[in-house]
């Protein structure tokens, strides 16, 4: 985990009043900088005044073109002065300038001769400078220097030179290639820094062809690499070729010697990152970890600062996937608590928060309370999202947690970190219904007091949501009032809604809602009042008590079901005139995700702004889109809509993903496409499907989609009938056929005709995992004991030769589809064994529970039982079958 | 040119150990010459520096101005660019030495052709001085610089000047 370094301000301010720069202004410096003119130099003095351009450079001051020009050439002027620490300012300020190509090859001859001078110094710096201002055609002329250079007896110039490579490789690479004797010759350079960037570069120029890098690290490994900088780049190049040489083989891992031995090194550094790559290595076995691990324990109880980070970083990245690894350094972290690093504290106590069991949550909560006090708030956000996802490990301290959550909530704190907590209060009352209750009251508590609008209007929606299902709702109303007495507008309206959700809700309520709601109508502020009048018109309180009609629910609390941003496209491209707006013109498809956004690593639970995205891509939305569509109206409910599957590669010209929407008899397909390019119109776009390695599925029905203008997504549907009940499986192939226009982008007018065209898009299947539901239970022996044994169907399987025990759990869930229940998809790091249990709604609305308990020998051969309980004998056997033919 | 100019000055201040194909930018070089310190601006005299030439005519004492006196369908162009200089108002008060480079060569201009091609005789209120030289046998080189440097002692009553120079 990343931990943001932010610097207290205070440290900043004292720094800035020791600045021997402080208050200088560009203006002034300029007018200084009329001393590189003078005939009679001052050496010293233009050094000066170069520091403070250099200064404000820095500081992130822009120079005009005209100033910029001014002050290089003047600059250029101190190549007369012979000078050595003037004219390395020249060198610096020449780079920092970064003249225009056409005023910097005033310089070009200066530098030459620098690169040439006995001076080596003089030498190092202008290749610096040179290589930094150079083009193709110069750098040929000078090539012939640079290769000397790399080879140079002089540390500084040869590293100056391998550098250089380094940068011009990006430009010219054909170049710089031409080098590799040269460089090679430097990778056994004696200097510490030559051999270095001289590893770099090699690296570089070979990093293409992975089996040069392969020898290269190999050859490495045997020789003698003297400096610790080069041994960490070596230790990384390992771990790429370790990477890339795939998990086939079994036996033993190559390098790992080498690494292991790293750990011996006299260098800090490169024992840490040996430690480092160690634990890095995809699916590293507790032998290889165990010499890692016991590096970084020590490293802990260093008295560096910084040795003490990495080592404490390192192992909070362990602790995510091998808590049992960490555990032996927890005494040691747990002094860190404790530490003046506040990055280091809170590392330290997000590790322990991963690793703890149980028994130990009390008491590091009771370490944490004390410590939350003096640390700043991005490192708070970190704390309470660690206590998050350990409430939702242990179920059962939701108490201690929760009360730890509504205590810090009570103290002062920035708008993002009285975020972070409401938000974990939410997941937690979502997530664990036990919570509910006492989680609410927090909320409600904390909106007494509330500063920030947004938290305020964000946790009224979510009472108005949750509170009239809790068991007696009448107790947070007097809280929501307040709000209408005491806040802001914005916050009184959203207090009107929830007020009367719980109206709409609660018919024992009712009377005393409107009463409150009739206060409401002398609000100073018009939309308040306008929600007053609005409800209290709907829900009928103007007299009689009525039960709410369920239209007049979903008129009022129901979501849109068209994607927000797609709105507000729509209206503002709405032009006022005699027609009115017209909701149904809104696509209501979302766009289909740039690749990018699809890879970011599993989202994390959001909290309040969840619900304001989710219906357009919920199974709701999906259910209204689909029935409301005559030829799918027949096929009865909506059993599960997949998440959408690409068909297309990211950047293509047509973008297209497809949901897979099931029914008891039918399958559905909606295809989401997307024209990326602007002067194509698409008309009468259909996806042509071929069911020809899908046996039991037959096309029943089609809706091409009329017309796909640039940038604006729309959906087209196939339809197919398969055996009722019957989790049929298969593949087809998708060719996406349209008609095209050419659209002139200046008028954004389609020409008349159009040309028939045809693009292939990527197969899709239906898997089993497809008719399941993944539904949890929250406490899952109590739900096995209550299926009860009439069903339950035992089997055993041999899973073949397996790289480790997680692969084969992750691959038998995956087959399911189904809920893992109570974090036992989690595989301790190297067990021989390991049982997981999975909950789901099978097709048919089938409540499925399974057992699976592994077992691994000693060829590496996993075994598995499965044992499935369900309520009707049939499902019990179509998962063994599943599992069977998977 | 400056392939022209850089042998003539290895003739003035002894072979320097640089050897490029081309004078792409300056080069700056401090010389005594009969009591008078010289800071030599050597400009290269590509197209594309010429627009640059300008950063450097400010404190400039002096201007020497290198012709090659055998290309005379370009003595035009050199004179274009000579009025150019000499009438920038940094270079007002600056004394200007030409050489008439290549007079050992068959068929070169006389420096006084070459007075007439760049319009010296025009010229009013300027010191100004033109030497035909041989820069591959330093020829005419030191006249011209005793020239320059005993206007400079006039002008200034001693100590330093710098002189601006540019081949061309």
């Amino acid at each position: 985990m990343a931990q943001p370094l932010i610097k207290k301000d205070d440290d900043r301010d004292d720094e800035a009043e020791y600045s021997p720069f402080l208050g200088i202004e560009k203006g002034a410096v300029l007018q200084e900088a009329r001393v590189f003119n003078d005939p009679q130099l001052d050496p010293r003095r233009c050094s000066q005044v170069i520091t403070k351009l250099l200064y404000l450079l820095n500081q992130g001051e822009t120079f005009t073109k005209i100033e910029a020009t001014e002050v290089f050439f003047a600059v250029t002027k101190l190549f007369q002065s012979k000078d050595t620490g003037l004219r390395r300012m020249v060198y610096l300020m020449i780079k920092e300038l970064s003249p225009s190509a056409d005023e910097v090859i005033i310089v070009t001859s200066s530098l030459m001769k620098d690169m040439n001078s006995k001076t080596d110094m003089y030498r190092a710096n202008a290749i610096r400078v040179l290589c930094r201002i150079t083009d193709g055609t110069l750098l040929t002329q000078i090539e012939r220097y640079l290769k000397q250079a790399i080879v140079d007896k002089n540390p500084v110039v040869a590293s100056a030179a391998l550098v250089s490579g380094i940068h011009l490789l990006q430009t010219n690479p054909e170049i710089v290639k031409r080098w590799s004797n040269e460089v090679q010759e430097a990778v056994q350079s004696r200097a510490a820094l030559v051999q270095f960037h001289a590893l770099a570069l090699l690296h570089q120029i070979r990093q293409n062809d992975r089996l040069a890098v392969s020898k290269l690290v190999s050859n490495l490994t045997r020789g003698t690499v003297r400096s610790p900088l080069a041994q960490c780049l070596l230790i990384r190049y390992i771990s790429q070729v370790i990477r890339e040489s795939g998990s086939t083989q079994t036996g033993d891992r190559p390098f790992y010697d080498y690494l292991e031995g790293c750990l011996r090194h006299k260098a800090e550094m490169v024992i840490f990152e040996a430690a480092r790559a160690i634990t890095e290595l995809s699916g590293v076995t507790s032998r290889e970890l165990t010499p890692a691990i016991t590096v970084l324990q020590l490293f802990l109880s260093s008295s560096k600062p910084v040795l003490r980070f990495a080592a404490v970083r390192t192992l909070n990245k362990v602790a995510m996937t091998h808590p049992m690894a960490v555990t032996n350094c927890n005494i040691d972290m747990e002094s860190l608590i404790s530490d003046q690093n506040r990055s280091i504290a809170t590392l330290a106590i997000t590790t322990l928060l991963k690793t703890g069991n149980e028994s130990s949550v009390d008491r590091l909560m009771k370490q944490i309370t004390n410590f939350m006090s003096d640390i700043a708030d991005e490192f708070k956000i970190v704390v309470v999202e660690a206590i998050r996802s350990l409430c939702l490990k242990f179920p059962l301290k939701y108490r201690s947690l929760m009360n730890f959550l509504s205590n810090i909530l009570r103290e002062e704190g920035g708008f993002e970190y009285k975020k972070a907590i409401v938000d974990s209060i939410v997941i937690l009352i979502r997530d664990i219904p036990d919570a509910k209750e006492s989680g609410l009251l927090h909320l409600c508590e904390f909106i007494e007091d509330c500063e920030f609008t947004y938290l305020s209007t964000q946790i009224l929606h979510f009472l108005g949501v949750e509170g009239p299902k809790t068991s007696d709702p009448s107790k947070y109303i007097r809280y929501i009032y307040n709000r209408v007495i005491l806040e802001n507008a914005t916050v009184r309206a959203s207090a009107v809604s929830t007020l009367a959700k719980f109206g709409a809700m609660v018919d024992s309520l009712k009377p005393r809602i409107f009463t409150l709601l009739r206060r409401c109508l002398f609000d100073s502020d018009d939309e308040v009042r306008d929600r007053a009048t609005l409800y209290l018109e709907m829900l009928g309180g103007d007299g009689e008590i009525v039960e709410t009609q369920k239209d007049v629910k979903e008129f009022l609390f129901g979501s849109l079901d068209v994607p927000l941003s797609n709105l507000e496209t729509s209206l503002k491209n709405y032009e006022p005139s005699e027609e009115p707006f017209d909701i149904n013109s809104v696509p209501k498809e979302v766009k289909s995700q740039p690749l990018a956004e699809k890879k970011a690593p599993n989202k994390k639970p959001t909290g309040l702004g969840a619900p304001a995205t989710e219906p357009s891509s919920g199974i709701d939305a999906y259910e209204k889109l689909l029935s409301s569509i005559p030829e799918f109206s027949s096929f009865g409910k909506l059993f599960k809509s997949s998440a959408p599957v690409e068909l297309t590669e990211a950047e293509t010209e047509y973008a297209v993903n497809v949901v897979k929407h099931i029914f008891d008899g039918h399958v559905v397909f909606q295809y989401n496409c997307t024209n990326t390019i602007p002067e194509q119109l698409l008309e009468n776009v259909t996806v042509i499907v071929d069911p020809s390695e899908a046996e039991e599925f037959a096309e029943v029905a089609s809706r091409p989609l009329r017309s796909l203008p640039y940038d604006s997504p729309g959906q087209t549907f196939v339809a197919f009938q398969k055996p009722e009940g019957v989790p049929a499986v298969g593949k087809f192939s998708n060719i996406l056929r349209f008609i095209v226009k050419e659209v002139d982008p200046s008028t954004g007018e389609a020409e008349e005709d159009g040309v028939e065209d045809e693009y292939q898009l990527e197969d899709l299947e239906i898997v089993a995992a497809d008719y399941m539901l993944k539904v949890g239970v929250s406490n899952f022996r109590n739900a096995w004991e209550t299926m009860g044994p009439d069903f339950e169907k035992v089997d055993e399987y041999g899973l073949g030769p397996r790289e480790s025990l997680v692969e084969a759990v992750n691959a038998v869930i995956n087959l399911l589809g189904m809920q893992p229940c109570e974090g036992t998809e989690v595989v301790p790091s190297n067990s021989r064994s390991h049982t997981c249990l999975l909950s789901g709604v099978f097709i048919g609305n089938v409540k499925v529970l399974v057992r699976l308990q592994f077992g691994l020998d000693s060829n590496r051969e996993v075994a598995m039982k499965l044992a499935v309980r369900s309520a009707d004998e049939a499902v019990s056997d179509t998962i063994h079958e599943i599992v069977a033919s998977g | 040119m400056g392939q022209a100019f850089r042998k003539l000055f290895d003739a003035f201040f002894g072979n320097t150990e640089m050897r490029f194909m081309k004078l792409v930018g300056f080069n700056v070089e401090k010389v005594q010459y009969k009591n008078v310190i010289f800071t030599v601006w050597d400009v290269g005299g590509q197209e594309k520096l010429r627009p640059l030439w300008r950063h450097y005519f400010n404190n400039t004492d002096g201007l020497i101005y290198v012709v090659d006196s055998l290309d005379r369908e370009r003595i035009g162009k050199a004179r274009q660019e000579f009025q150019a200089i000499i009438n920038d108002p940094f270079m007002l008060n600056s004394v200007i030495l030409v050489f008439a480079n290549k007079q050992d060569l068959k068929g070169a201009m006389t420096p006084l052709e070459v007075c007439e091609g760049l319009g010296l005789f025009e010229l009013k209120n300027r010191k100004w001085h033109i030497q035909g030289t041989c820069a591959l046998k330093g020829d005419g080189l030191y006249e011209g610089l005793d020239w320059l440097s005993s206007t400079l002692k006039e002008v200034r009553a001693a100590g330093y000047s710098s002189v601006g120079t540019s081949s061309f």
